[in-house]
């Protein structure tokens, strides 16, 4: 008995998200303060978070079978379920990209994306507040059909990867011969994690850092990488809870969840480390270009900035130094739960102050907009989850997960 | 109880037994040296001999002797300082990272791995106290009361979270690896047959008897310090890199500067590892124990840092286009550098670093020792290169075209380095000779599960070889 | 009759688990075990407490932390403030990003050398201290149990125990000492 039920009332309960999430948008569809750049802007925000999961999820199944890792067998079941969210917020990242693309051209500055404004890069007409002669420079990689088919080439190749990877992982659990169709995936996982590696960066200085466009970091790439691979192994950690409670999985025991949890708080703290550069090199400096991302965020984000810095490197680092927290469940559902809040935010202060301005704005917009994006995501991870038995069965490293000794 | 899957190899070969490990393991420091190791040790003592010479003539004469001038400021000291710095990592990343992350591979090439980053250490301080122009007053890097001489230290300079960083750094490193080896002298003090050995290494074992309780204390402190040194190694590279990154000089200005630091000094630390022990393996007949299965892994490692780097340079030079500042379309990695008169140090960088490691993707190089061994000479001058490249093709196109300048090191300099490299490789070669070359106590917890006499796969594993695994699982199933 | 000390010596240590735990269920103490490497499990068959030495380590480091912080702050906000490039010491807030490094690094420096000073003063490891093992193969890949025996009857159950269990010399020492 290793199948997951989705359960009608659990069903319910998304559908019902989702339908307030459809009421905000048509809330914000009509009502005139918030249907241009706030309305993309929170679609885009939650777009890039639970594409996040999707893809940390999908970064962290690759990254096992090429590294030959055996204790994670008995959860693989869970960070596939969570990698096939990625088309769906891959999806909406491309809506907020197009409708730019349409505003901008139309030269309208409601836009996300300020820099698709067709005014922004017009040497003719220089008008004044919008041309941006920086942009000029850059427009031979910042142009609207380079950024649109940068964004199809690399979000269909890796759906195309990861889904081939879970199908095959799947597909060998089935089938007796199931050795050839890992090797298989271990070069496919390769494969996707070169392309992975190198795109991961283009996307996120195309999607997250030409928001504040004039602004840029060597770093930022590398920032929200980490950001996904955490927030993907967060998920998984929740994920395997919720199973486990169900009665299943009963594989799965304190030492699966140390791992997980050692995961949660190595990549929490290298988190901190990769914000406090960024943030540091910029502070110390003080060059005016540079520091006028910081200032929007500290001057007018400040609760926001600060408390999600505080809580996503302490609350971790402090609870989860011990061994015995990490291979308690509740800790870990809390951590688990408050991080992803944070970084939630986080992700907020990313998108908000370049395209919204410097008055924070949240109200029952975007509450509406992430209870609806919450419903979807779960519909679909736990959707696809109850289509294939949670266990494995077979595979070359179950033995040595199932025996897995911290 | 841990089972290994069949399909993985066993690490281990030689069918070892615990005392044959014992005897293996023993054999270097209760031998004779032969001929190689004393025309070696001959010749890496002269080129110190040399170098403390030319250290002797700085000294004396002032850094006048070295060819750097206004514009050029920090030259060859600083290069050799970051580079000697960072092949350290490589040590501190075998014996403390996968420690934590639980590979087992590690456990025989990490000793000698720890020792090169306590002499790599060592090397790398002399630069900046050399710099320093007049080394007498080296106290005053440190926090002394202002009556002393000096005003206090300044907290807010990178330099000076360089003197905590790298103190810190050499001390826990050298713990971290001393606790590691008091029960391997042990060993030798137990089976030493010359009263003078027994009494050396009775000394050195600080009285060690291996009672249930120390192994307790042991465990804890090793997997303790582990996790204490992996954030360590990841802040001494990222502090050595705010030295440039905290800077307004373009192309020293970057945020990317700490990780890929770390990952640069990692992959040049294990090209310098493995140059070391394909050497090793060889002279003190340790070819079952680092295998060629050790050498593929840290070849694995080798091309993943590698490749973050790469995609750091490409950052980099992309970054320096994007921001549309002219300024910055003159940094180490941009166009402008490649064509300018230091173009043959760019392409150095890149064929070294970028280009001829790529070959690594191939298994059967990854296991070709020959190639492997040369690949990593290659990857420690190409990241010598990277530091030179930062360091000097960042400066000499200052902001005045009439301090723009050329940099080529005196005598003294290449002098000082060479004898910092016969230096490392006397110490490393006594350490050979006086030490246990692998953690052998370490070693034996592990050889049940990955030596050849109790882990033997068949050739060629097929899927049918995992049927009697079915019945195991189905009993965890039952016990859960 | 006098104490008798037990020594039985394993050439493996699954074999010595096995022992141990045999001797553990007869009801009998085990005075130590000397082993060549850490045997996992033993400490729990033996009914050694956990170490808290990692306990130690953190407060060293919360120590080491504090230390640092105090120093930096005497020295360059009450005892000397000064200007540099523009960026006044004036208060802790305004110094902290750039004390960072320091304040980690005074953290590491004391956790470790005070849970690696713990440790040596703790088992007594330091330079001119002399071995207590009696055995030298138990540094090489020999596994000795002590056990005490205060009668005939505890003799032949604890030596029983080590026959049973593999073990491969079994010997016998009068002991009139409390402790081994």
């Amino acid at each position: 008995m290793s199948q997951y039920t989705f359960t009608s009332k659990s069903r319910y309960t998304t559908f019902g998200l989702m339908a307030i999430g459809v009421l905000a948008l048509a809330y914000g569809a009509i009502n005139h303060d918030i249907s241009g750049t706030r309305f993309w802007a929170n679609i885009l925000l939650e777009g890039l978070f639970f594409t996040f999961i999707a893809l940390g999820a999908s970064f962290f199944m690759a990254l096992q079978y090429v590294a030959q890792a055996g204790w994670s067998v008995v959860v693989k079941r869970m960070y596939e379920a969570l990698t096939t969210f990625l088309p769906f917020g891959l999806l909406a990242i491309f809506a907020v990209v197009i409708a730019s693309a349409i505003g901008g051209h139309a030269n309208s500055a409601d836009i996300v994306y300020k820099w698709m404004q067709s005014d922004a890069t017009d040497i003719a007409k220089k008008v004044p507040g919008v041309f941006d002669e920086m942009l000029v420079k850059k427009h031979l990689y910042l142009n609207v059909p380079f950024v649109i088919i940068r964004t199809i080439i690399c979000a269909s190749l890796w759906v195309y990867w990861v889904r081939l990877l879970r199908k095959r992982s799947i597909e060998s659990d089935l089938t007796g011969d199931f050795l050839p169709l890992h090797y298989k995936n271990v070069k496919t996982a390769g494969l996707f994690i070169i392309f992975f590696g190198i795109t991961e960066q283009l996307m996120a200085w195309d999607w997250v850092m030409a928001i504040d466009v004039d602004w840029h970091s060597t770093l930022f790439g590398w920032y929200l990488f980490d950001d996904m691979w955490l927030t993907g192994v967060i998920a998984t950690i929740l994920l395997t809870l919720h199973v486990r409670r169900r009665g299943l999985l009963k594989e799965v025991n304190e030492n699966h969840m140390h791992n997980l949890g050692l995961w949660m708080f190595s990549l929490s703290v290298l988190w901190g480390y990769l914000w406090f550069f960024q943030f540091m090199f910029y502070w110390y400096t003080n060059i005016p270009d540079e520091v006028v991302y910081f200032q929007a965020r500290i001057d007018h984000y400040r609760l926001p900035f600060w408390i999600m810095f505080c809580i996503n490197l302490l609350v971790p680092l402090i609870v989860l130094m011990t061994r015995d927290t990490k291979r308690n469940p509740r800790y870990l559902i809390l951590i688990g739960c408050i991080i992803m809040v944070t970084h939630w935010i986080d992700a907020y202060v990313w998108v908000m102050p370049g395209t919204l301005g410097l008055t924070p704005k949240f109200g029952f917009y975007e509450i509406g907009i992430l209870l609806g994006f919450i419903g979807l995501f779960l519909y679909v991870v736990l959707s696809n989850l109850a289509k294939v038995p949670v266990s494995v069965k077979n595979h070359p490293y179950l033995e040595e997960s199932l025996h897995h000794h911290l | 109880m841990h089972q290994d899957s069949i399909i993985r190899e066993p690490l281990l070969l030689g069918k070892k037994t615990y005392h044959q490990v014992t005897e293996d393991i023993a054999r270097p420091v209760e031998g004779k040296a032969n001929k190689y190791w004393w025309a070696l040790f001959f010749l890496a003592v002269i080129a110190w001999l040399w170098g403390i010479g030319c250290m002797a003539y700085t000294v004396g004469r002032g850094i006048g002797t070295w060819n750097l001038n206004r514009t050029i400021n920090w030259g060859w000291d600083i290069t050799n300082f970051v580079w000697w710095i960072g092949i350290g990592h490589a040590g501190t990343l075998i014996s403390a990272v996968l420690c934590l992350f639980r590979q087992r591979w590690r456990l025989t090439i990490n000793r000698s791995a720890e020792a090169m980053t306590i002499f790599a250490v060592m090397c790398a301080a002399i630069f900046p106290v050399l710099h320093m122009g007049r080394p007498w007053l080296a106290y005053f890097v440190f926090p002394l009361p202002n009556q002393f001489g000096s005003l206090w230290a300044n907290f807010n300079s990178p330099l000076l979270w360089d003197v905590f960083a790298i103190s810190t750094y050499f001390s826990v490193s050298i713990v971290f690896w001393y606790l590691g080896l008091i029960p391997d002298f042990a060993m030798i003090r137990d089976r030493a047959k010359t009263k003078s050995r027994k009494i050396l290494y009775t000394l050195f074992s600080f009285g060690w008897s291996g009672r249930a309780k120390d192994w307790q204390r042991f465990e804890e402190v090793t997997i303790v310090l582990a996790g204490i040194c992996t954030p360590l190694v990841f802040s001494v590279h990222s502090i050595v890199s705010s030295d440039f990154a905290t800077g307004v000089v373009r192309g020293w200005h970057s945020t990317v500067y700490p990780p890929y630091f770390v990952a640069g000094a990692i992959f040049s630390g294990m090209a310098m590892v493995l140059t070391l022990v394909i050497i090793g393996r060889k002279v003190l007949d340790l070819e079952e124990y680092i295998t060629i299965q050790h050498i593929e892994t840290m070849n694995k490692v080798m091309l993943t840092m590698g490749s973050v780097v790469g995609i750091a340079y490409f950052a980099e030079f992309f970054q320096a286009w994007y921001s549309g500042d002219p300024n910055e379309s003159f940094i180490y990695l941009s166009w402008n550098n490649a064509k300018g008169v230091y173009g043959w140090a760019f392409w150095a960088l890149i064929i070294c670093n970028n280009l001829l490691p790529q070959v690594l993707w191939h298994k059967k190089i990854r296991r070709n020792l020959y190639i492997t061994f040369i690949l990593s000479i290659v990857i420690n001058i190409g990241m010598w290169f990277e530091r030179f490249d930062i360091i000097v093709t960042d400066l000499y196109r200052d902001y005045i075209p009439s301090t723009w300048t050329y940099y080529s090191p005196s005598w003294v300099e290449v002098g000082i380095f060479v004898g910092t490299i016969g230096m490392f490789f006397t110490f490393f070669l006594l350490f050979a000779r006086w030490f246990p070359f692998i953690a052998q106590a370490e070693l034996k917890t592990t050889l049940k599960a990955t030596g050849d006499l109790f882990h033997n796969p068949p050739r060629q594993p097929k899927s049918t070889d995992f049927v009697a695994d079915h019945g195991t699982h189905a009993a965890v199933e039952n016990v859960h | 009759m006098s104490k008798v000390i037990v020594h039985a010596l394993y050439d493996d240590d699954d074999k010595l688990r096995d022992g141990a735990r045999r001797v553990r269920e007869l009801g009998y103490g085990i005075n130590e075990v000397f082993s060549p490497f850490p045997v996992h499990g033993i400490d729990k068959i033996m009914g050694l407490n956990r170490t808290r030495i990692s306990i130690c380590c953190f407060i060293y480091g919360c120590t080491g932390f504090s230390l640092a912080l105090w120093m930096m702050s005497y020295m360059l906000i009450y005892d000397w403030p000064i200007d540099i490039g523009g960026k006044p010491n004036f208060s802790i807030y305004h110094n902290i990003p750039s004390w960072i490094p320091v304040l980690f690094e005074s953290t590491v420096f004391c956790a470790a050398h005070g849970m690696a000073i713990t440790f040596l003063l703790r088992s007594w490891l330091f330079p001119g201290v002399s071995p207590k093992n009696p055995d030298p193969r138990t540094t090489d890949d020999h596994f000795l149990m002590l056990t005490t025996a205060y009668s005939e009857q505890d003799v032949n159950a604890l030596v029983g125990a080590a026959n049973a269990t593999g073990a491969v010399e079994v010997k016998q020492v009068a002991s009139n000492d409390s402790h081994h």
